[in-house]
């Protein structure tokens, strides 16, 4: 009996960047009603490989198949006519367009005279919607609605287009665990209607709950392809990092002394003016690591920004060492003994065209000894940053050095240096190892834990589970704006991710 | 708790239309001291001022910011420009004021703007910025006088004004999109490459004797029937066909941006150019459309400035109407009929300083800044935070 | 292990880098081109402006030639001598007092691309300078030379940077783009000074009431010659003050606290802000110091050699403009600024009426000429790929070339 033709097949795909390698001779295979994981770590390869399936990109070696047959995806329309459809990591929804312009857009209903028809639209929305079960309102905007919603609206938008093959590129880094849950059913509904579905990921525990095969990529190189059936979260780890891994940091017991921070009844609005941050209180002591866990999106970036300075907060009192800084910008707040590590180092904690003596004088240039009476002291602004170039083991360049030209995890040495260099008391570290590789995150969270030894309280904002376990001493859990529980690090990942969500009964916080 | 919650709480009315009536009472107290009402005492017009300024700051209390100080700039303006027609003679009022000659006035030398303005809404709704627009008009103007002086026929010359403006806008595309200028930059540089190569070719053609008389002009078109009634007749009875082009052209636009598939796209262009790019919309292809669309159109504005209205061309005859054109097409949100109005408003405030001198001579040059002085009112004072197509400037990178 | 996900994310950031301001971009050129791109620019706009000379039947080399020979430059050439050097001599003085006022309008646009705006203001506050140099240096006959000066150059640098200083306060308070405010301005300020000296206007001369002009600047006022012939309108000594303040440039921006906030808030407002600078306050700040740089050149100009402004000179006047061509072609550099100012007065000398000669090019034509000449240096600035791609090849410009390799994974 002839086997079916995969639905795709990729053969011996290299794609290279300059001297990186992305995708070194992969090969992946998926089969119509599968849901197939991809997984890996950062940098793996994962999203190139996808974005040639998609005709972003074009592979240097290597070809694609579909149904068997040969084809070249040159663009994204081309790879829609093949009947791939993507539902990217960051949206490809346009914000003020309601949720049925960004379905069609590209293959519209026209009504008479060549006009769009809006009605006909939704009526196709609707239908789809109720077939494979994506709940969705037609006519609204789309920045009104729920990361959820949005992202039924992207996966309706390649289900629109006739997709077979559906490409999902981490769906649940933006979701709580019930839309997970949601996501996962309309993904089972899929599978049975026949659609092959690609799931990439780097958690695994996710991978082993839906999908049917998993195929490991570890740097370009396609490792293997296992069962899901027959796989284990140690197995998978193995086969993606390729050693035992070290998930706990060495850290002994804190000491903590008096509190450096004291956050009470704090509200904070966002840039749309809804209330982000909504009676917050807790306090971090010197000497420990206080992690602030949660989904994002739950009023961390509003809750860092205020206390930093960088947001007047509605209402509510920040102390920091007694001295209270709510709305007081962020040089007085820096002056008081505050020291942030910026979520987006390009963004925020470097000015890339500036060289390293500069960036690293970004907090006080103003003052003594790296400037007199207006007049900056190059000179020691040049001395100093050698030294903390050296003490922080900084590769890639000199004072002279322009910001930009140095990699992720020199970069992130850089923004660390400086903040620890003006002696805080408290320590924001706003997810401190995002986007670095292995040898840079273990810097960090020694330097963290060192730190903390070294008697400074520590706020650690950070997405990732291991990291928080890894690191904290105490941490808080954070939903909606609200402090929702304070858990021990032993904590289990259940307990935690059950906060996350908004599920359990809650302790307050200290 | 605002005071908006509080309206709402209490039924007290919303602050939109009261924001709305303010800017129109700030009207209404300057317009009943001119003819034909013609009040000799400033003191209900500035009764009336006063109630806009009210009305302006409830709006303000009620978090509706920009239509509450427009409210209150209307009612300050009102208020002070009864204040000075109290002051001046009723036989000049009644010079100046002759609203129907004040109308056709306005509509003239609001019809380059419109084009411009529509021509900006077209190339910014794509996603690139266009500064250029005053030069891309000045090609028009000049290009299209030389070219009806040529071929001896206005609608050649139109079309070669038109080419001309496109072909300064394909540059501006080149530059913004392929090679990824700095697209204010660019678009100043077209306005002084536009500048350089009319004089140079004025100049070398014409020399110093200037466009010759009787170079064929686009005709007026006149309403049948409607140029019989008193009032309106003179008002908007007959105007030029390019005019009447410029009027039309407004809905024509709205509805193709809002209401057609290809409008939709190019909108997303603007918005998201990746979202866009992704379902397989040409992203490159309509923003070089879209430029030089633009070009086009702005060029349109410049044509009639020389073959329409005035009959000839000279160095920098355009004058900044280009730069008043994109306050326009800021002003009305990127809306083709808001834009309209920004573009007739400014129109009006030309047709004021036109008429005022009468009276006046040497604050007749002065007057001259009032298009300016209004459009930088505009753009500080009632624009602030009206958001423009959120990928606007920025070149598209494709992988 | 588990890590934050891979993908590189679509820049939110304008310009498709973090922070990639125009000040940015023009970082590149200043770390990455040294003297060779400004020069590459300058030899390329001259090139395709000849295509166009050549269009127009006329010969380029004669053309440039004849321009050349007008600015008095040969004057640095030793083999120079006799007639043709006193010739050159006295072009060289006139090349030099159009410079004088190029340096400070191109450091007014210079300094404000530094802090990430297009200041385009540069005539219009230009005009207010002047405006209020001519009248403080017509009034006030019994003040000492030295204290009449200081104080009219003072109200035109007062003038400049009010006038400059309330586009950066209408963008630091409601965000109003730099670009069109200043357009405004520039038109504002343009017909409020030809309503001052026309007829019947506050400021017209007292002695005929048939000139729209200003009263003349009284002798004491006016700057001492120190080359040439005064009668002849030799060189004053405007153009030290004028490179004094391409040093007080220098120093502010690279050697001060000040100038630290300028550069970074015009690399990257967003870093700026985190590191506590108020980016508000930046922008007025620097705009108004914009303004008092290009109020001074019209106060140069007026004390200088103007003596007395006539409505037609307000607007025929260009040397504000002229400023962005200079800025852009210099870098926003110190001393490229020197260079293209120097450059761009060239021109303008070598193609005035005076000393072109009609036979070869027309002058009238030759204004607009060089205004052809400026738009297409503006562009060729505009898009730094084409320019820097040639040097790229050669060297290996890490910032360039990491952020277009950044590999996806």
């Amino acid at each position: 009996m002839p086997v079916e033709a995969p639905a795709l097949e990729l053969r011996g795909i290299t794609k290279r960047f300059g001297p990186v390698v992305a995708n070194d001779r992969v090969d992946f295979d998926l089969r119509r009603g599968e849901v197939h994981a991809l997984l890996g770590e950062n940098g793996a390869g994962k999203s190139t490989l996808m974005s040639i399936l998609y005709g972003l990109y074009h592979p240097d070696e290597g070809e694609i198949r579909v149904d068997g047959d040969p084809v070249r995806v040159g663009s994204p329309a081309r790879a829609i006519e093949l009947g791939i459809g993507m539902v990217h990591q960051h949206f490809m929804l346009v914000p003020v367009m309601t949720v049925t312009e960004n379905i069609v857009l590209g293959e519209e209903p026209r009504g008479r005279v060549g006009t769009l028809d809006v009605r006909e639209g939704a009526r196709r929305v609707r239908e789809l919607s109720e077939r494979y079960g994506l709940a969705v309102d037609p006519d609204a905007l789309i920045e009104d609605v729920t990361v959820g919603a949005q992202q039924r609206a992207e996966i309706l938008r390649a289900l629109y287009r006739d997709a077979r093959i559906l490409v999902l590129d981490e769906p649940t880094a933006v979701l709580t665990a019930e839309e997970t849950g949601e996501l996962f059913e309309v993904l089972r509904n899929l599978r049975a209607d026949g659609v092959a579905i690609v799931f990439i990921s780097h958690k695994l525990g996710e991978a082993l709950e839906i999908a049917d095969r998993i195929t490991v990529l570890r740097r370009g190189k396609r490792i293997d392809t296992v069962p899901a059936a027959a796989s284990s979260e140690q197995s998978l780890a193995r086969l993606m990092v390729g050693r035992e891994v070290l998930l706990q940091v060495e850290k002994s017991e804190a000491r903590p002394s008096e509190p450096v921070l004291d956050v009470r009844d704090l509200r904070v609005r966002d840039d749309r003016g809804l209330e982000a941050v909504r009676g917050v209180s807790f306090s971090v002591r010197g000497g420990e690591i206080v992690a602030l866990a949660g989904v994002d999106g739950n009023g961390q970036n509003e809750l860092v920004e205020a206390i930093t300075g960088l947001r007047r907060p509605g209402s509510g009192e920040i102390r920091v060492a007694g001295r209270e800084v709510a709305g007081a910008g962020v040089r007085a707040t820096s002056d008081a003994g505050v020291a942030h590590i910026a979520e987006d180092r390009q963004l925020r904690g470097l000015v890339l065209p500036f060289t390293l003596a500069e960036n690293l004088a970004l907090r006080d240039y103003r003052s003594p000894p790296l400037s007199r009476r207006g007049l900056l002291n190059t000179g020691r602004m040049t001395s100093r940053a050698r030294s903390l170039l050296r003490e922080y083991d900084v590769r890639g360049g000199d004072p002279g050095t322009l910001a930009a030209s140095l990699s992720g995890g020199n970069q992130q040495k850089v923004c660390i240096a400086r903040e620890i260099a003006s002696n805080p008391r408290l320590l924001v570290a706003h997810q401190p190892t995002r986007g670095l590789d292995v040898g840079a995150i273990e810097f960090v969270h020694r330097r963290l834990v060192a730190e903390r030894d070294a008697g400074r309280g520590i706020l650690l904002v950070s997405l990732e589970f291991e990291e928080v376990r890894s690191l904290a001493d105490r941490i808080l859990v954070i939903y909606e704006g609200e402090i929702v529980g304070e858990f021990p690090p032993d904590a289990s990942e259940e307990e935690l991710g059950v906060a996350m969500t908004g599920g359990g009964v809650s302790q307050t916080a200290a | 708790m605002t005071a908006h919650a509080l309206a709402a709480g209490r039924a007290l009315p919303a602050p939109r239309p009261v924001g709305w009536a303010g800017v129109a009472l700030g009207a209404i107290a300057w317009y009943i001291a001119l003819p034909p009402l013609l009040l000799r005492t400033p003191v209900p017009s500035l009764l009336v001022a006063a109630a806009a300024v009210a009305a302006g700051a409830y709006a303000i209390r009620a978090d509706e910011r920009r239509l509450g100080w427009g409210a209150v700039a209307a009612g300050v303006l009102g208020g002070l420009g009864a204040v000075v027609a109290t002051e001046s003679g009723e036989s000049n009022l009644e010079d100046v004021f002759v609203w129907s000659a004040l109308i056709a006035a306005m509509l003239r030398f609001a019809t380059p703007l419109i084009f411009g303005a529509l021509g900006g809404i077209v190339c910014e709704r794509s996603g690139v910025i266009n500064i250029g627009l005053e030069g891309m008009m000045l090609m028009g103007a000049f290009f299209g006088i030389f070219g009806a002086d040529l071929t001896g026929s206005w609608v050649s010359g139109v079309l070669i004004g038109m080419a001309a403006g496109g072909a300064l806008a394909l540059v501006h595309a080149l530059f913004s999109i392929q090679f990824r200028a700095d697209q204010v930059v660019s678009g100043f540089a077209m306005n002084l490459l536009a500048l350089g190569i009319t004089g140079y070719v004025f100049i070398a053609h014409y020399g110093s004797r200037g466009t010759p008389d009787g170079i064929p002009r686009v005709p007026d078109v006149t309403l049948p029937g409607i140029e019989a009634i008193p009032f309106v007749g003179d008002a908007v009875g007959r105007a030029s066909l390019l005019t009447w082009i410029a009027l039309l052209l407004v809905p024509a636009l709205a509805l193709f941006l809002f209401r057609t598939p290809r409008g939709l796209r190019l909108r997303s262009v603007g918005e998201k150019p990746r979202a866009a790019d992704s379902v397989g919309v040409p992203v490159i292809r309509t923003r070089y459309l879209a430029v030089i669309a633009s070009g086009l159109l702005a060029a349109l504005g410049g044509v009639y400035l020389s073959i329409a209205f005035l009959g000839s061309f000279s160095q920098n005859l355009t004058a900044g109407r280009g730069y008043i054109a994109l306050a326009a097409v800021i002003f009305g949100a990127w809306r083709p009929g808001r834009a309209l109005l920004a573009a007739l408003l400014f129109g009006f405030s030309s047709a004021l300083a036109q008429r005022l001198p009468t009276f006046s001579e040497s604050t007749a040059v002065l007057f001259e800044a009032l298009p300016y002085v209004l459009t930088l009112i505009v753009v500080a004072g009632l624009i602030g935070r009206t958001r423009p197509p959120a990928a606007i400037g920025v070149p598209y990178v494709k992988e | 292990m588990s890590q934050a996900p891979d993908r590189p994310e679509p820049p939110p950031y304008p310009g498709g880098e973090p922070g990639a301001t125009p000040a940015a971009r023009l970082a590149a050129y200043i770390r990455g081109g040294g003297l060779l791109v400004p020069l590459l620019t300058a030899v390329l706009a001259f090139f395709i402006a000849g295509l166009v000379m050549l269009f127009t039947g006329n010969d380029p080399f004669a053309t440039y030639e004849a321009i050349f020979e007008g600015t008095g430059l040969q004057w640095l050439f030793p083999w120079v001598t006799g007639d043709d050097r006193t010739l050159a001599a006295v072009n060289l003085q006139q090349t030099l007092i159009l410079t004088t006022p190029l340096i400070l309008t191109g450091l007014a646009v210079a300094l404000a691309f530094r802090a990430g705006l297009f200041n385009i203001g540069g005539q219009g506050q230009y005009i207010v300078g002047s405006i209020a140099a001519v009248w403080v240096g017509s009034s006030f006959a019994g003040m000492p030379a030295f204290l009449h000066i200081l104080v009219a150059i003072a109200a035109a640098c007062i003038a400049g940077a009010a006038w400059a200083g309330f586009a950066g306060f209408l963008k630091a308070t409601v965000g109003a783009h730099e670009v069109i405010s200043t357009i405004m301005l520039n038109y504002i300020a343009l017909w409020v000074g030809v309503w001052l000296f026309s007829l019947g206007g506050p400021l017209q001369n007292d002695r005929d009431e048939s000139l729209p002009v200003s009263n003349d600047v009284v002798e004491d006022a006016r700057l001492p010659v120190f080359w040439g012939d005064p009668v002849l309108q030799g060189l004053h000594i405007g153009i030290f003050v004028a490179l004094a303040a391409v040093v007080v440039f220098w120093l502010l921006l690279n050697r001060s606290t000040a100038g630290y906030e300028v550069r970074a808030v015009g690399f990257n407002p967003e870093a700026a802000r985190y590191g506590g600078m108020s980016v508000a306050r930046n922008y007025v700040l620097v705009m108004a110091v914009c303004g008092l740089f290009a109020g001074l050149a019209g106060a140069l100009d007026v004390l200088g050699w103007q003596f007395r402004l006539a409505t037609n000179d307000v607007q025929v006047s260009q040397i504000g403009f002229l400023g962005i061509a200079v800025a852009l072609l210099g870098r926003s550099t110190a001393s490229g600024t020197v260079a293209a100012a120097l450059l761009f007065g060239a021109l303008l000398s070598g193609t005035s009426q005076r000393n072109l000669d009609p036979t070869i090019f027309e002058p009238e034509l030759a204004s607009n000429l060089t205004l052809i000449i400026q738009g297409l240096v503006v562009l060729l600035v505009s898009a730094d790929v084409l320019v820097l791609s040639a040097l790229r090849r050669g060297r290996s410009l890490m910032m360039g070339r990491r952020r277009a390799e950044e590999p996806a994974k």
